[in-house]
């Protein structure tokens, strides 16, 4: 088959699961075949795009293939298609692979859910599969653009999974709106390059100007999407969906959409060092604060979730760098580690029916294999030589040398220590130390669930040799070197963990935990967002409601109390209140006249 | 003789409809649903005929002409009213067991007018064809003039007399500008306007631009619009909230892309306040509704003002988008009624608050709803997205871009009050647990809008090539 047929396949085969889940209701009703039927179309993407794989190794050129989306006076307004080349391979192959793995795992994970809650599931897993392609092979801002409202979608029912729960809901509504404010900016974006070049590509425009304009507003849905420093608020509160689907949207694939994003429109981005400018400090502070918080959360999967938050802000931080392919490459490694992670949490999470760390605790007797798989994620967040996430941060930190006045660089270090402390304190708290009250009945599920454990146990470890394939794929520079940063980063890691060892190995605290802890649940972030809204839009809200409400009524209740002051026992619809409408119109009238006349 | 018969053919074969629903109703005293199916039937097969029926052509000194132009406002309208006469027959089952045929008869003389109304060159039949379309909508509006709890003062009565006398007194602007118009003239053809305009002309101009603004509830003739949405009927508000405003649409681009094209320097800046208006009143005044009825009416107000961008953008591209945009406010406004009705007959109320627990009681029901929503606010993949972003380019490239930065911005007030509606569908525990149960004609009814909401998302070439290929037949010069 051809490339682009394979593409499509790799597309459109959960697609087709997703639509035949939506109206063949029995299916889904039953819960069981709609997990097959899912699995078997993640498996057929992942197939279709491993055929990919083995025809580029062959030699395949890039592959790209548009029809006409819309057309206007005879040519092409907008084109709707697949491009293949390494980036959005790797990308591809990457998304099938986490998503079999979690799909696999969520068999078990949602075993006793009710069979309609079941088919429900994986229908939404299904449709965000095919969200997330879409995507992944666009070939034009716009195609891109709708996969990213797709995908949103798809986030906001599975956050809400649980919708009976009134905290599901809320963190569902309160992703939706923040990341559709966000894309507001895309919408602007696509405007602007639209207009100024005639297309939807991401190749060129046509000046400086118009790129620092299109890529800034494109960085704000960025900021949404990857939940950087100040949208990052909705995506702790996503936690509240199940956990595998925490893995596969909010950790390895979702929010790397807005650094797949940047990673595409390169050619704009590297117009704008106004815009990169401002991703290089965006990122570098959400990288430092979300570690500084990730430190002190009781939840297992809030962990996590600050520590997607920070990673994210590494590789924005690379992007700002105009480094496209260090923030590309941990991208990469992060989806596999950080979906290897969110799985053995799961994994914990099913055998202690808790998300509180507290809990937890020795758990490495009972689940070997979970802690096994944990702690190779662990060192390969923390950045430990030789582990995956070693290679692809150290490429981060050392895109950074120099810039800025080696701020960003030095803030990207502390945060690498941060990271290691903060996830050797998981680590301890979870597996080692006392039994927690609930760790008693602990055990390993079946092979469904530690099977994909071992599969993306693999990569963890591994993924980071890869590196210089991906740099030729995607004609990008990667060479190892030994300097500075790479031996700082160790050191920073090592010293990460051991801080980790010594503090909490005695069962001590953080330092600093109590300002942390205020900070955390003071939340500042989350208040000025929530101020704002009380402020702006229901001030404007309560404006408008008090003038149609007060202003109009108090017009007719006048009107009806003249009237019935006038002796007449008149009803409200006989009072002034239309004649205060035809009143209306008569000035609406005059005014316009006047505008027209006296212009 | 009969080419002049052919010309009108379709818009014969629903002033026939009405008259066949009526008298068959008298004299074989049909059982009650009855009557509504055959309403339905009937529009269409004259829906099918628009496919076989070569209706393009000029009557006499050039006071009707139709083609491509008039071709898609007439399906428009048509289904339209197929679907409102569908989402009725339930309803108005229960309502109204017997006379049931002045209703659909009533709907069908609407729609008549409206038929007509994108052909009309000359003023007397624009203004019988608008007239026409605005005095059913009238009684139809107070139809329910009983309903509601017995203490309080009836809502129904009260739309419809607020409609009228907003109609009526913008039709007399309307008559009055005209007078001025034709009395200056000497001529009722709508393009009889000499080259160089006196004070009397463009007064008198503006003052029928006002007066035919009414139907489409553009700002500042919008004040009927959330007051009658209230208390009228929500089966036929659904109608009312689409099937006119696309009537409004033609006969503007009529009177003022055809009739006044060289006169552009009167009417565009007169277009460009109604639009501004329309868009920040509707968004914002949107925002603090509690009834979903106001809630919708005032949205409505600010789809009509992305609209008139559109049409004031003065180009064949423009006039193709604001088709394009019309028709899809079609069905998702329809659709978005149509569920809302159907949630309040079981949980009695149009309040947020009712609505609560929705998708938790009828899946299908919240998951419509929420598209139907999530397109009037223009998010990508439901065509609302299309609908926007095709009228923004066309004003942008009109060098309107500060009422697209405008339009943008209160865009994302829209956000807002959309998404409030959906969380309570959504979230919230209901006050009742039973399941809405959607009849079969309602149920057909959001399906097919459900349908062109999602499909013309996915795709919407089919639509934009018939706007286009309509578009360039009515502005053929540019």
């Amino acid at each position: 088959m051809s490339p682009v047929t394979l593409a499509l396949v790799a597309t459109l085969a959960p697609a087709v699961a997703a639509v035949l889940l939506l109206v063949v209701s029995p299916l889904r009703h039953r819960g069981a075949p709609a997990a097959w039927l899912t699995l078997a179309a993640t498996v057929t993407s992942l197939g279709a795009a491993i055929a990919l794989l083995v025809a580029r190794l062959g030699g395949a050129p890039d592959a790209r293939a548009t029809t006409s989306w819309i057309e206007q006076a005879g040519r092409p307004l907008a084109e709707v298609g697949v491009l293949i080349d390494g980036v959005s391979l790797v990308m591809l192959l990457i998304v099938c692979l986490v998503a079999l793995c979690v799909q696999l795992f969520s068999v078990a994970y949602m075993h006793d859910e009710p069979p309609k809650a079941f088919g429900r599931y994986f229908a939404l897993h299904a449709l965000f599969l095919f969200s997330m392609n879409v995507v992944v092979v666009s070939p034009n801002l716009l195609q891109l653009f709708f996969g990213w409202e797709l995908v949103g979608l798809s986030s906001y029912l599975l956050i809400g999974f649980y919708f009976a729960r009134p905290s599901a809901a809320q963190a569902a509504v309160k992703a939706f709106w923040m990341t559709k404010l966000a894309d507001m900016g895309f919408l602007f974006g696509l405007l602007v390059l639209f207009v100024s070049t005639g297309s939807f590509e991401w190749t060129s425009a046509p000046s400086a100007a118009v790129a620092t304009w299109v890529t800034g507003l494109l960085f704000v849905a960025v900021v949404g999407k990857s939940a950087q420093f100040p949208l990052h608020v909705w995506l702790p509160d996503a936690m509240e969906g199940p956990t595998p689907v925490s893995a596969l949207l909010h950790a390895a694939t979702m929010v790397a959409a807005g650094v797949f994003l940047v990673v595409r429109a390169d050619p704009l981005f590297a117009l704008a060092p106004g815009t990169r400018e401002v991703m290089l400090w965006v990122g570098s502070v959400t990288a430092v604060f979300a570690a500084g918080l990730a430190l002190v959360q009781r939840d297992l999967k809030k962990v996590l979730a600050f520590s997607t938050c920070s990673q994210l802000g590494y590789m924005v931080a690379a992007l700002g760098a105009g480094q496209a392919f260090a923030g590309f490459f941990h991208l990469g490694t992060h989806a596999f580690f950080k979906a290897l992670l969110f799985l053995a949490a799961g994994s914990v999470i099913h055998a202690v029916h808790s998300n509180a760390i507290d809990d937890m605790g020795g758990l490495r007797k009972k689940l070997p294999l979970t802690t096994g798989a944990f702690v190779i994620g662990a060192l390969s967040l923390a950045g430990v030589p030789g582990f995956a996430g070693f290679f692809s941060k150290d490429l981060v930190l050392s895109s950074l040398e120099g810039k800025a006045s080696w701020v960003p660089w030095a803030m990207l270090l502390f945060a690498a220590f941060l990271t290691a402390f903060y996830m050797g304190r998981v680590v301890i708290k979870v597996f080692w130390g006392e039994p927690g009250a609930r760790a008693e009945h602990a055990h390993e599920g079946n092979l469904a669930m530690t099977g994909p454990l071992v599969v993306l146990a693999v990569p963890s470890l591994a993924s980071g040799v890869l590196g210089g394939w991906l740099a030729t794929q995607t004609s990008a520079e990667y060479h190892l070197h030994l300097g500075l940063t790479p031996v700082l980063a160790t050191v920073m890691s090592l010293a990460g963990l051991g801080a980790a060892v010594v503090v909490f190995g005695r069962g001590g605290k953080a330092p600093l935990t109590a300002v942390l802890e205020r900070l955390d649940t003071f939340s500042l972030v989350d208040r000025a967002w929530a101020g704002g809204y009380r402020l702006g839009l229901l001030g404007v809200s309560a404006l408008a409601g008090w003038v149609d409400r007060y202003l109009i009524d108090g017009l007719m209740n006048f009107a009806g109390w003249a009237a019935l002051e006038g002796g007449t026992s008149a009803r409200r619809l006989q009072t002034g209140l239309v004649r205060d409408y035809a009143l209306m119109v008569v000035v609406g009238v005059l005014a316009l006249v006047l505008i027209g006349v006296l212009r | 003789m009969s080419a002049l018969l052919q010309l009108f053919a379709l818009d014969l074969a629903v002033a026939a409809s009405a008259c066949v629903v009526l008298a068959l109703d008298a004299f074989a005293r049909l059982p009650g649903r009855v009557v509504g199916w055959l309403t339905a039937a009937l529009l269409g097969s004259v829906l099918v005929a628009t496919f076989f029926v070569d209706g393009t052509g000029v009557a006499p000194h050039g006071v009707y002409e139709a083609g491509a132009w008039t071709l898609f406002f007439k399906r428009l309208f048509l289904a339209a009213g197929i679907l409102a006469v569908l989402g009725s027959i339930d309803w108005l089952e229960e309502r109204t067991p017997h006379r049931q045929a002045e209703y659909y008869a009533l709907m069908l003389f609407s729609l008549t007018g409206m038929m007509l109304l994108p052909g009309a060159r000359d003023w007397v039949l624009l203004l019988v064809s608008f007239e026409l379309m605005g005095v059913p909508l009238y009684a139809l509006a107070a139809w329910a003039k009983t309903d509601g709890p017995a203490d309080e003062p009836k809502l129904g009565p009260e739309a419809g007399l607020k409609l009228f006398v907003t109609g009526v007194a913008s039709s007399a602007f309307t008559l009055f500008g005209l007078a001025l118009v034709i009395g200056e003239t000497g001529s009722t053809a709508l393009s009889a306007l000499p080259a160089s305009l006196s004070l009397l002309h463009s007064t008198g101009m503006l003052m029928v631009i006002a007066g035919l603004g009414f139907k489409l509830g553009a700002v500042p003739f919008h004040m009927w619009v959330p007051d009658t949405y209230q208390g009228a009927p929500t089966p036929f508000v659904a109608f009312l909230s689409v099937a006119p405003k696309a009537g409004g649409l033609a006969a503007y681009s009529v009177v003022m892309l055809s009739g006044w094209a060289q006169h552009h320097a009167v009417w565009m800046p007169a277009l460009a306040v109604l639009a501004v208006a329309s868009m920040v009143v509707g968004n914002v005044f949107a925002l603090p509704q509690l009834d979903v009825r106001r809630l919708l009416g005032f949205s409505g107000v600010a789809q009509i003002g992305y609209v008139l961008l559109a049409v004031r953008a003065n180009s064949a591209e423009g006039v193709a988008m604001a088709l394009f945009f019309i028709a899809t406010y079609v069905f998702t406004n329809l659709g978005a009624f149509l569920v809302v009705h159907a949630a309040a007959r079981q949980s009695g109320g149009y309040e947020l608050s009712k609505l609560a627990g929705l998708s938790r009681r009828s899946p299908w029901l919240g998951a419509a709803l929420l598209v139907f929503l999530l397109s009037l606010a223009g998010i990508p993949f439901v065509v609302g997205f299309w609908a926007k972003l095709f009228v923004f380019l066309a004003a942008w490239r009109a060098g309107l871009s500060g009422l697209v930065v405008v339009g943008v911005v209160v865009a994302v007030l829209g956000l807002f009050y959309y998404l409030s509606v959906a969380r309570s569908t959504f979230m919230a525990e209901g006050a009742s647990s039973q399941p809405v149960k959607a009849g079969f004609p309602l149920t057909v009814s959001i399906v097919v809008c459900l349908v062109a909401v999602v499909g013309l998302g996915l795709w919407p070439r089919p639509l934009v090539d018939e706007a286009t290929k309509a578009a360039s037949a009515f502005m053929p010069k540019h």
